[in-house]
């Protein structure tokens, strides 16, 4: 080559005239870009920290049950019920990341930069709460894809419970929509992540312990089925109660009302969760 | 120029009422393509304007379109098509120039190689350099400028909102970013609705401007006819500028003295006398001139004379 290699050209301004792709395919972009974050993907070192710590102690229980039984050749946890006995765990992993995904957009006002594009603030809502579903869903089915491998490889008596394995990842998804919807909600009120992470534990403590004593009481003085009924105030007996009614599975505690109430009220809770997403952004915008 | 073109926006008795104010008022305006300024004092109604314009806010009345796309019906396709750098700071601190922009490219549906490809290209030609790879948190006020306007052009828009460009610029990175969207006008051939509460720095750069007040349409014409009835040439010299402006006045022109600067208007069916004038009257009384420049109407004349 007789050219010398290093020739720097001003091309001026060219016009793209390459593929635009569909307001699906950025909202799919939105949606991987929040999950990522949600597990400090693309973040500094300091935000993988807590939820990477928190995954751990998530799985870490599964990891021993699953020694356990290899080791014992004995059942410990039907797998439906771990997400509920490790609740806590979820709860603050849910407060600590729903945050990041909604608060920082109102606070340093990107959301107008969302919206001036063909996105719209259902599609915006939907791509948030699809992210930190999706990240929940993980935290859920890690640990129950240890305890059902510990199973297979334990060579227990009768078939390995691939039924039940598959009805407890139905039910994490249940688990990860109705809190990844509460989740965002509660922390979209507010452009501060730390008075999100106060709102959302904040919630959470309060359903968890209100219905708590509640429910004791209420079992104290014989009324069982209103204890029933109050122990799903608390998101994750609710959840556990659809998996009861729904997917057949082992109540946590003593048992849930019969039919498809749980079912209902879940159904509920979500919608009202996504609606009110809705209403807040739609002011957002306008305002 | 022939202006045959479709107008990049038009607006039919647009009306926008808050619970507390009205921000637009049966406004009826449409803008031709190329630079075109939207002027008026704060709280006049020249965003809520631009949020109606992008399909975000519903017009209490009225209707408007955007390169000829209804707002109320088609606002994805417009937004497609149409970039926004809104007036307040909308930047997260965290990330760099190049990771937001090419975030921003793809929420506007680039793929990612082009994303990449456009980002950089973009913000070379707002005139950032190293810096786009350090974390926007470390940014003055006129880089972050910079990285909005690079956001709003990123997907090759066809037509820009820029709300405030200006706003928090020093002298120097004011002249700097007006010369830019002068070149985005010119060079880059996309259309331009640049808002400012100074028509000053708009008449520089713009071909048109509209002037509305209280939601309310004041004016929308043409730069050139804008300016010609108030057109005036500044002229500062050294010492003398009260002999100078004597000897103009005598020569039948009319000055007004601000300083050691004086406004001279300039005669409108005969410019070339009022500058044969001031050359004249600079050589006779043998001054040291330092500034002879042609300054045009402000928004101040506008208002006032609209008012009177």
């Amino acid at each position: 080559m007789s050219e010398p290699a290093a020739v720097i050209h001003d091309l001026g301004y060219r016009r793209y005239e390459g593929a635009r792709l569909s307001t699906t395919a950025s909202l799919v972009v939105l949606g991987v870009h929040s999950l990522r974050g949600a597990f400090g993907l693309g973040r500094t070192a300091r935000a993988k920290i807590v939820p990477w710590s928190l995954f751990g102690i998530m799985v870490l229980p599964a990891a021993a049950i699953m020694a356990f039984t290899i080791q014992f050749q004995e059942r410990m946890v039907p797998f439906s019920q771990y997400t509920v006995v490790l609740q806590t765990v979820a709860a603050i992993f849910l407060a600590a990341q729903a945050p990041y995904l909604v608060a920082p957009d109102l606070r340093y006002r990107i959301l107008p930069l969302y919206l001036s594009r063909p996105l719209t603030v259902p599609g915006y809502v939907a791509a948030k709460v699809a992210a930190l579903t999706a990240a929940m869903f993980l935290l859920f089915a890690a640990p129950i894809t240890l305890l059902f491998l510990g199973e297979a490889l334990a060579d227990l008596p009768g078939r390995p419970q691939v039924g039940e394995y598959l009805g407890a990842l139905a039910g994490a998804l249940v688990f990860a929509v109705v809190l990844a919807s509460i989740g965002l909600a509660l922390a979209s009120v507010t452009p501060r992540r730390g008075l999100g992470v106060a709102t959302v534990i904040g919630f959470y403590l309060f359903t968890a312990g209100a219905s708590g004593v509640a429910s004791g009481l209420l079992r104290e003085i014989g009324e069982r089925t209103a204890a029933e009924w109050v122990s799903m105030a608390n998101p994750f007996f609710l959840v556990d109660a659809v998996q009861v009614t729904l997917f057949g599975a082992d109540p946590v505690g003593s048992g849930y009302p019969a039919g498809p109430w749980a079912a209902l009220i879940t159904i509920a809770v979500v919608a009202v969760a996504w609606a009110a997403l809705v209403l807040r952004y739609r002011k957002v915008v306008s305002s | 120029m022939a202006r045959s073109e479709p107008p990049i926006f038009e607006t039919d008795g647009l009306t926008k009422r808050y619970p507390k104010v009205t921000a637009l008022s049966g406004l009826t305006v449409s803008a031709p393509p190329g630079v075109v300024g939207l002027v008026g004092a704060n709280g006049a109604g020249k965003s809520t304007l631009i949020k109606i314009l992008l399909g975000l806010v519903r017009p209490t009345s009225g209707r408007a379109s955007v390169l000829g796309m209804d707002t109320a019906t088609q606002g994805p396709r417009i937004r497609q098509v149409v970039g926004y750098m809104p007036e307040h700071d909308c930047l997260p601190p965290d990330v760099s120039a190049t990771e937001f922009v090419v975030h921003m490219a793809r929420m506007s549906g680039l793929p990612y190689a082009a994303a990449r490809e456009r980002a950089a290209d973009t913000l070379r030609h707002v005139g950032l350099h190293e810096e786009r790879y350090r974390a926007i948190g470390e940014y003055s006020t006129g880089m972050r400028q910079r990285v909005k306007l690079a956001q709003a052009l990123v997907h090759d828009p066809r037509l820009v909102f820029l709300d405030e460009p200006t706003n928090g610029l020093d002298p120097r990175g004011r002249d700097e970013m007006l010369t830019l969207i002068r070149r985005i006008g010119s060079e880059f051939g996309i259309s331009v609705l640049v808002t400012s509460h100074l028509l000053g720095e708009l008449e520089r750069i713009c071909d048109h401007v509209i002037v509305i007040d209280g939601g309310r349409l004041l004016r929308s014409s043409a730069l050139r006819d804008f300016t010609q009835a108030t057109s005036v040439v500044a002229v500062e010299v050294e010492e003398g500028a009260q002999a100078l402006a004597a000897r103009l006045a005598e020569a039948g022109e009319a000055v007004t003295v601000d300083g050691r600067v004086l406004a001279v208007q300039v005669s409108a069916d005969d410019p070339g006398r009022t500058f044969d004038a001031v050359r004249d009257a600079v050589c006779d009384l043998d001054l040291r001139l330092i500034r002879l420049e042609q300054r045009r109407g402000r928004i101040e004349d506008i208002f006032t004379k609209e008012v009177a």
